[in-house]
């Protein structure tokens, strides 16, 4: 069972405004991943990237967004959709 | 703004039936590679390139096209990178491995043809996936009779190259090879326009020389007993080596095995201690074929090595760089593609040979034996390749499967068994 914490994925305009922000991300120790944008949310955009985020590390992403008035989209949370045993491949 | 809903129309893409697929990949790619923990930050760059799979680097080839480069398809390591690439041409590999594609390709192939062939035709024609629109010529070759047909079906809606390869593997077989290799570079200096000269052909062998170095650097890091990277990690890199820019894909390697080798240092492992080395040995695994991996990561075990041809026989052995003439240089060019021993050729000790070697050099604990369904050649060296692994004392799972879901859980079993086995 997927568990029922919430995740958060930022959303870009351009891949190249997510791995910029990605990379403030690293430098400030945020834990973070890069991940393809769940369809449910995604929308109209045309960037399939996102940036993946535990619900712990918000705060802090947003206040490095703040500080670096880096480029995103949204920030939308979703409860977490990853279950490693689910065995459904593509 | 990234639009690249546009490309795909103007490419002339079945969108909705595109769309279907796109749709399931972000939960695929979550449940096998972000429910790792502590995973390198160097994969960022191969998350990104799944994120947009579809978008940022067919985007890349047609700006490409558009400044007059030719995109070529392929769909074995047998085919020479560096031949088009002398020729100001890229390459792309464009073997299907989605579950996806493959009813597609039963429109107009036979059930009983491997995974991987019923899913490449099934991009082509079923206009799913940008790289088989993008592609302008298609080069196939003959390493079994599943491929040679379906090259036939393919030709009739793309240009077409095949190459001969040989299926022994002696002194004239080799010369053979090097005719081919001569014959294939006078098509691409056609179909491009551009001439290859022995100065750009050089430089093309050591391009595609340093992307093998790199590739083998990231491997090397999985013979450390603390294992810096899982194995479902180092299948994605490999996966899209087949058709990043060769010059990224280098350096994108290199600055992640200098992470891997940090963390060997450190004693920065993402297993837990004892946990079983598992080697994976035979047919291909391409995009986004990831399920025997991640099963196998999810049952105890890590994959230290893939001795396939989304592993080593992509990247090991080198093109001697140091021939002047065009002649020389196909026949450098010959001979190393000629060492890798892929089960389409008779006799094929070589690959036993090295199977064993990998195995002492991973350290591995076992060998999981793979055959895509169908696929007779890998299926019969099968009986070989776990005899000689049993004579010395390596425990071997041959393992048949597809690209479907419907095995997963009886595949679980099988290989949690084969791990609690291994001790």
């Amino acid at each position: 069972m997927a568990d029922e914490k919430l995740n958060y994925y930022i959303l870009f305009q351009t891949y190249t405004d997510g791995m910029a922000l990605q990379s403030l991300f690293r430098k400030a120790n945020i834990p973070s991943r890069i991940a393809p944008a769940p369809r449910s949310i995604q929308g109209e955009l045309g960037c399939g990237m996102s940036i993946l985020l535990k619900e712990e590390y918000v705060e802090a992403a947003k206040a490095c967004i703040q500080e670096h008035q880096a480029a995103y989209h949204d920030i939308v949370a979703l409860p977490c959709q990853i279950n490693p045993k689910r065995d459904k491949y593509c | 703004m990234a639009n690249y809903r546009e490309m795909w129309e103007t490419l002339g893409m079945d969108l909705e039936t595109h769309d279907q697929l796109c749709a399931v990949l972000p939960t695929a790619f979550g449940d096998t590679y972000l429910s790792q923990e502590n995973r390198p930050a160097g994969m960022d760059f191969w998350d990104m390139v799944v994120a947009d799979i579809h978008g940022i680097r067919p985007a890349e080839l047609i700006e490409a096209q558009k400044k007059g480069q030719k995109v070529f398809g392929t769909f074995c390591v047998y085919v020479p990178d560096e031949v088009v690439i002398a020729a100001n041409g890229i390459v792309t590999g464009l073997c299907g491995g989605s579950q996806f594609w493959v009813p597609s390709g039963e429109e107009v192939l036979p059930k009983s043809t491997c995974a991987l062939i019923k899913a490449s035709v099934g991009a082509r024609l079923g206009r799913t996936c940008p790289f088989f629109r993008i592609a302008d010529m298609y080069v196939g070759e003959t390493t079994c009779d599943g491929k040679k047909k379906a090259w036939e079906i393919l030709g009739k809606d793309v240009p077409m190259h095949i190459m001969d390869m040989p299926q022994m593997k002696r002194e004239k077989d080799i010369a053979k090879w090097a005719e081919e290799i001569k014959d294939f570079a006078a098509v691409v200096e056609e179909f491009t326009g551009n001439k290859i000269t022995p100065e750009k052909l050089n430089d093309a062998i050591k391009l595609i020389n340093e992307k093998r170095k790199a590739l083998a650097r990231v491997y090397e890091a999985r013979k450390a007993d603390k294992l810096p990277i899982s194995g479902k990690d180092v299948l994605l890199i490999s996966q899209i080596a087949f058709f990043d820019d060769p010059a990224r894909c280098a350096q994108m390697c290199n600055a992640l095995a200098d992470e891997l080798e940090q963390r060997i240092a450190d004693g920065v492992s993402v297993f837990k201690e004892g946990t079983k080395r598992i080697m994976i040995t035979g047919t291909p695994m391409a995009i986004p074929n990831w399920k025997l991996h991640h099963i196998i990561e999810t049952s105890g075990a890590a994959v230290v090595c893939e001795e396939t041809c989304t592993g080593t026989r992509y990247f090991e052995k080198l093109v001697d760089d140091s021939k002047e003439t065009l002649d020389d240089q196909y026949r450098a060019i010959a001979e190393r593609y000629m060492g890798i021993n892929c089960a389409c050729f008779t006799p094929n000790t070589g690959r036993v040979d090295d199977i064993l070697r990998l195995a002492k050099e991973y350290k591995v604990d076992g060998v999981i034996d793979v055959n895509l369904k169908f696929c007779c050649l890998y299926d019969t060296e099968g009986y070989t390749v776990e005899e000689a692994l049993k004579a010395n004392g390596i425990p071997v799972l041959g393992i048949e499967t597809d690209y479907t879901d419907s095995d997963a859980e009886q595949l679980r079993t099988r290989i949690e068994a084969f791990v609690e086995m291994l001790g």
